[in-house]
């Protein structure tokens, strides 16, 4: 019988883990147990409520102005710091290419295999939104569109390079929740590559469940909004 | 105490985070960094890494935004447990320049005695938790305050309180159990 199955053992660890005193690889392995363990995490959510009148009873400190500039320009930037692209990431790459070969899945599913499920520590994936477009008829995936969500930088890559159409142009649409379809460029036609957008995707796909690709005269929609068929479809979900 | 009121509840304001609203993040952080540095400072005992842990702390706090429960803690607790816990990660790394720390405040703490619960007892919420507190014995509401305001571990608060570190394991113990039942029959 283990310790979770202890009740008593539980609070303590709870409280222990809520006032500080439970350190080290511990507290670490307490934490992955946390993640879940809903009930265990209520437990401390209730020791933290506690004792936190504790921390009210410490002065307050006026931190210097540049810590708000730090935290601005890594939140607001756009950068993606360095953790290095996410195409470099072969973590992303090698599981969406074991995802892409089994026929359609949704891309809840790519979430469901890129959350971490092991608690060694695996890298970790910047926060980021994720599309994964697919045949309405077939259902099989051919485009898959990541970006960083305060990157101004869409990474396209064509899982089927055989949605091209010589002489006309496949147009990427964001489908937001209000409002027309809003163009984010045109599905490059190299397998990898990048749409630059003019804004932090936060901005461009934060309110957006969905994306889509419609084929359009050589070099994209004439009017701003879609003039021919959509073609391929897909949802537009947050890691992170 | 509470927590400067901007005239916008915190929750509105992470709210207003998890969709992606910079101002409103401009706006929390005005709120709640003084607090916050407040208790980073106190556990690390050195303003530039306290500043480092702020900056990650309300990166992972607009991150995170949308994770926060409303019904699970109330805001300005959960962001103090954001700060806590990553101080108390920061102290993992090796200390190869903890001589450097600022040791004043507590040596302080570890004479005082229930010093730091005066001005809690004239607060409404964390009243409850200040009459508790007294109510425990000096020794196990000593060992508490000073796990939790300063971040010491079992074996820095057997050093500090120069007892074995047997018997400052079961004054927290006792002692937490104690508030615990203090609390549920306020």
């Amino acid at each position: 019988m283990s310790w979770r199955d202890k009740p008593e053992l539980r609070q303590r660890l709870a409280a222990e883990y809520a006032l500080g005193t439970l350190r080290g690889r511990a507290r670490e392995r307490f934490r992955a147990w946390l993640r879940e363990d809903a009930a265990l995490a209520r437990n401390v959510a209730e020791w933290e409520g506690r004792l936190f009148p504790l921390a009210l009873a410490v002065p307050e400190m006026q931190p210097p102005k540049r810590v708000w500039t730090s935290i601005a320009d890594r939140i607001f930037s756009g950068e993606e710091r360095a953790r290095g692209s996410i195409w470099n990431n072969l973590l992303l790459w090698r599981r969406v290419g074991l995802l892409a070969s089994g026929a359609a899945a949704a891309l809840l599913a790519v979430v469901a295999v890129l959350a971490p499920q092991s608690r060694q520590a695996a890298p970790e994936l910047p926060a980021s939104y994720l599309a994964l477009l697919s045949d309405s008829k077939t259902q099989k995936p051919v485009l898959l569109v990541v970006g960083g969500r305060r990157s101004a930088e869409l990474h396209v890559r064509t899982l089927d390079p055989a949605i091209h159409v010589a002489g006309r142009s496949l147009e990427l649409w964001t489908l937001p929740k209000d409002g027309a379809p809003r163009s984010l460029g045109l599905v490059p036609r190299s397998e990898k590559s990048a749409l630059r957008l003019a804004a932090a995707a936060d901005q461009a796909l934060g309110n957006v469940p969905a994306l889509a690709v419609s084929l359009e005269p050589q070099g994209g929609s004439p009017t701003g909004l879609p003039t021919g068929p959509v073609l391929y479809t897909g949802p537009c979900v947050r890691y992170w | 105490m509470a927590a400067p009121d901007l005239g916008e509840p915190l929750a509105a304001l992470l709210a207003a985070c998890a969709r992606g609203d910079q101002a409103a993040f401009s706006r929390l952080y005005r709120a709640t960094a003084p607090k916050l540095f407040g208790v980073a400072v106190r556990i690390l005992r050195r303003e530039d890494w306290a500043e480092d842990v702020l900056q990650d702390c309300y990166v992972r706090i607009w991150d995170h935004a949308r994770d926060y429960r409303a019904g699970l803690a109330a805001p300005m607790t959960w962001m103090t447990s954001i700060v806590r816990n990553r101080c108390l990660d920061w102290l993992r790394r090796p200390r190869l320049e903890v001589a450097g720390g600022d040791d004043t405040l507590l040596e302080a703490a570890a004479s005082e005695n229930p010093g730091p619960l005066e001005a809690l007892e004239r607060s409404g919420d964390a009243g409850a938790v200040a009459r508790c507190l007294r109510a425990l014995e000096a020794r196990q509401r000593q060992a508490i305050v000073l796990a939790f305001q300063h971040g010491l571990t079992h074996a820095e608060l057997a050093a500090h309180l120069r007892e074995p570190l047997g018997t400052v394991k079961t004054w927290v113990r006792r002692g937490l159990q104690q508030l615990k039942r203090c609390l549920e029959g306020a």
